[in-house]
């Protein structure tokens, strides 16, 4: 009997492909049967999200075809998908913090928008779920702004059990949990399980992964490399696959640079998002690369740097020719010869609607301007025509508005920005994300020219092939503690991932050591 | 002959509102055979500073991405400062002037302080201070209407035969400065760049905070010169003064081309803004139509001035 519901499929995908500007998904197939748990995993980017935000109907396939129970199944958006019995607990939290915990799980199980809320019976049955979650002592009528990280993903994690679907997918549920509370949440899944409720289950931890799933499938730039059932599996399996056969990327052809004097000194650095001191130098002229994965503090440690995020402790120095300086705001960091491109270009990097000219010099406008504090028109339009031309940056000239500029032009006029005022030291968070393969090229080359002329780079990335490139210099950051340093030439893929795996494992096993 | 056209309509898109103006001049000197006059034009001249000194804040603080809704009770403000100061306290005008002035700086201050240092909602912000700075311009006047004379008149007086007042002349020049502070000076790039995308800005070593709160002291301040503009143009420090300005300043800003969300907009574009709203006024007036149905009119077309510049945008 058993052995009859486990051997039918509840879910498949056949031959799914997504592409943004770039393939995300290729030919994706999967079958999960009844009743299990199935892990996916991979690297940042690997297309994991995406998967399962077509399953739920908030991206759409370009390609390939789903089924539920033997039958095509394509939802157009999450009601959809609920109808059908797939519900998602999103990476990004989805509660609504002015609304209490009972409210945001009846927005999640209501079926009309119009049907009236009884709110007795919401709190009870919130209640319910929070206990069963292990919010024992939570009031249903609490606000989610009130509530801490790891309890707004456990509130998550019972809206999304509220919805009774037979298809649960759950993206990085215990990013942000303990392990005993990770542990309560696998023995929930384990029950769900038996009374017939398939999950698909998203995590980097990949020990967790191992010890609740039955079949894991590894993702790799959005194929499926591996599919295969847990206890044949490793964390070292796992993540050869994850990184590939082709770890050893080939390096490209230029010289290490002699050991010269020291441009950036961190130390004992913390801020409220980076709670664990972080020291480290980076030397003139180098190009650092820092990896790990999504939510390791990478992006944070750059902003702290440039002194977006106040630091609460430790010291940032920067060495320049006239001395010693250390820096507390962006302003003096550019003062310092410090630039900084955005992870989010649109966010935070680019003015859409005005001209490449505002664009680059915006960071350096006394630049432009003469002893009065006047803009000169002519000195902007030659220094920035000048620099769109050493990077070749394509445009219809200075005055085209930025929004009509590609991806890969709008990158390399943040660079030229940085160029504009001089920058010695330039943070670049993603340096090549949502540029096609030209631009990227065009960029690393760029990159290496810069760093030939004496400007050190540190970057981020979550591609670690375009670290290997680059880099001269890799330090690895897991769950927003620094774990490792690697040199150029001493270094493999697997390596790097296994030391930006590290923390959250290691947090799991000394949690559940002590706990025994 | 075609590429004529193109660039001919080209050049007509891209200066709509001076199009605009001089449209509706012509429309009512072929309605109303007195409308093109001196006359018309002294009313109008004399009517203006005020309301184009105010505009002039309002659409920097606009660019920056703010609003400043107290401007129209700070214009009462100093007005009641200035005539408290010379009536009660016996100042010699050019102090009690400079006291108002500044009196429209400090809540210009409070208004930064408030919205961009402590990061309250700038609307709110302004909305009760609007409401202050109305309360204390009765408190300081008594509620009442403080009578100047003719020496504070001087200032909105048409120089004899010229129709042009010195009220008039500083204004237009503030016009120019300040349109030279936006295009061409390192701030004036600041505060588009604040209105246009605050963490980019911040990003590119701008701090949002000073920019916002500089503007919304200049504002204040430049509500503060319109309150002596006002009391010079009435003879008197009437508490009374400046009801619903900070509406009009607003639209004439809109309808100079300055987007709401920030990021853009011009200082000279406001002036025309404010041009067309009062000679759009005064031409209504002289055909015969009621004031009631002048203030449709007028609300039709400061809206018809938003489609058509979300029309010029797309």
């Amino acid at each position: 009997m058993i052995g009859d519901t486990r051997s039918r499929l509840r879910f498949a995908a056949k031959g799914v492909c997504k592409s943004f500007a770039t393939p995300v998904l290729r030919d994706v197939d999967l079958e999960i049967s009844v009743g299990h748990i199935h892990g996916l995993v991979g690297e940042n980017g690997a297309g994991k999200s995406t998967l399962a935000k077509i399953v739920v109907g908030l991206e759409d396939a370009d390609s390939g075809s789903l089924y539920l129970d033997d039958q095509p199944y394509r939802p157009i958006n999450t009601s959809d998908s609920l109808g059908a019995g797939v519900a998602i607990c999103a990476q990004e939290l989805s509660l609504v913090a002015d609304l209490s915990i009972a409210e945001n799980i009846l927005l999640h199980t209501s079926t009309s928008s119009f049907t009236r809320i009884r709110r007795k019976r919401a709190e009870e049955n919130a209640s319910r779920l929070l206990d069963l979650v292990g919010l024992v002592r939570s009031d249903p009528r609490t606000l989610v702004s009130r509530l801490s990280l790891a309890e707004k993903q456990l509130v998550e994690i019972a809206k999304t059990l509220a919805t009774d679907a037979s298809l649960l997918i759950l993206d990085e549920p215990t990013s942000a949990l303990t392990a005993p509370q990770a542990e309560l949440l696998h023995r929930i899944l384990r029950d769900k399980t038996r009374d017939g409720v398939t999950v698909i289950y998203i995590s980097h931890r990949l020990g967790d992964v191992l010890s609740v799933c039955d079949r894991v499938s590894v993702l790799r730039d959005g194929e499926v490399r591996l599919t295969n059932d847990c206890n044949v599996l490793s964390e070292k399996l796992l993540i050869r696959e994850m990184a590939g056969e082709d770890a050893d990327f080939e390096a490209s052809p230029r010289s290490i640079k002699e050991v010269s004097s020291i441009h950036l000194a961190v130390k004992d650095l913390q801020t409220s998002k980076l709670p664990n001191p972080i020291s480290f130098n980076c030397r003139r002229g180098e190009i650092l690369g820092i990896a790990g994965l999504a939510g390791s503090g990478r992006t944070e440690l750059l902003n702290a740097i440039f002194g977006l995020d106040k630091r609460i402790a430790g010291s940032i120095k920067i060495h320049m020719d006239h001395g010693i300086a250390e820096t507390r705001s962006p302003w003096q960091s550019i003062r310092c010869g410090i630039g900084l491109v955005t992870e989010d270009r649109a966010k935070d990097g680019v003015f859409r609607d005005h001209a490449l000219a505002f664009n680059v010099t915006i960071a350096g406008l006394r630049r432009i301007a003469d002893q009065i504090g006047r803009l000169v028109r002519r000195k902007e339009a030659s220094s920035v025509a000048k620099l769109i031309e050493t990077l070749h940056v394509r445009s219809n000239g200075v005055d085209q508005k930025m929004r009509e500029l590609s991806g890969g032009n709008q990158q390399k006029s943040m660079l030229a920005r940085w160029l504009h005022c001089g920058s010695q030291l330039l943070l670049l968070d993603e340096p090549t994300r949502g540029v096609d393969v030209t631009a990227k090229l065009a960029i690393h080359t760029e990159l290496v020219r810069l760093r030939d002329a004496g400007i050190t780079v540190i970057a981020v990335s979550s591609e670690l092939e375009e670290l290997q490139s680059l880099c001269d210099r890799i330090i690895v950051l897991s769950n927003r503690k620094l774990v490792a340093e690697f040199h150029r030439n001493n270094w493999s893929q697997e390596e790097i991932l296994a030391a930006a795996f590290s923390e959250y494992d290691r947090e799991n096993d000394d949690s559940s050591a002590a706990a025994s | 002959m075609n590429e004529f056209g193109s660039r001919v309509s080209r050049i007509l898109e891209e200066n709509l509102i001076f199009v605009s103006l001089i449209a509706i001049v012509i429309f009512f000197s072929l309605i109303s055979e007195s409308f093109l006059s001196l006359t018309t034009l002294s009313t109008l001249l004399n009517q203006l500073p005020a309301l184009t000194v105010v505009s002039i804040g309002m659409t920097l603080v606009l660019i920056s991405g703010g609003i400043d809704l107290s401007v129209g009770s700070v214009v009462a403000l100093s007005a009641g400062v200035i005539g408290a100061g010379i009536a009660i306290l016996g100042l010699p005008l050019p102090l009690a002037a400079c006291l108002g002035i500044l009196t429209g700086a400090l809540i210009g201050f409070a208004n930064g302080s408030l919205g961009a240092y402590l990061r309250l909602p700038i609307f709110i912000v302004t909305l009760g201070m609007l409401e202050v700075s109305r309360g204390l311009a009765y408190l300081v006047t008594d509620s009442q209407t403080v009578y100047l004379g003719a020496k504070i008149q001087s200032f909105a007086v048409p120089w004899a035969g010229s129709g042009i007042s010195a009220s008039i002349l500083v204004a237009l020049t503030l016009v120019v400065v300040f349109e030279f502070l936006l295009r061409s000076t390192v701030f004036g790039r600041q505060i588009v760049a604040v209105g246009s995308n605050e963490s980019a800005a911040e990003v590119s070593g701008i701090d949002p905070r000073r920019v916002r709160c500089t503007v919304l002291v200049l504002s204040g301040l430049l509500a503060g010169l319109g309150g002596l503009m006002n009391a010079a143009y009435l003879g008197s420090a009437d508490p009374n003064a400046g009801i619903g300005l900070e509406l009009s300043a607003i639209a004439a800003a809109v309808i100079g081309g300055t987007s709401l969300m920030g990021g853009r907009g011009s200082v000279v574009g406001a002036f025309v803004g404010v041009l067309i709203v009062s000679v759009l006024q005064i031409g209504l007036a002289q055909i015969g139509i009621t004031e009631p149905t002048k203030r449709v009119i007028t609300g039709a077309v400061i809206i018809l001035a938003v489609i058509l510049d979300r029309w010029r945008a797309t």
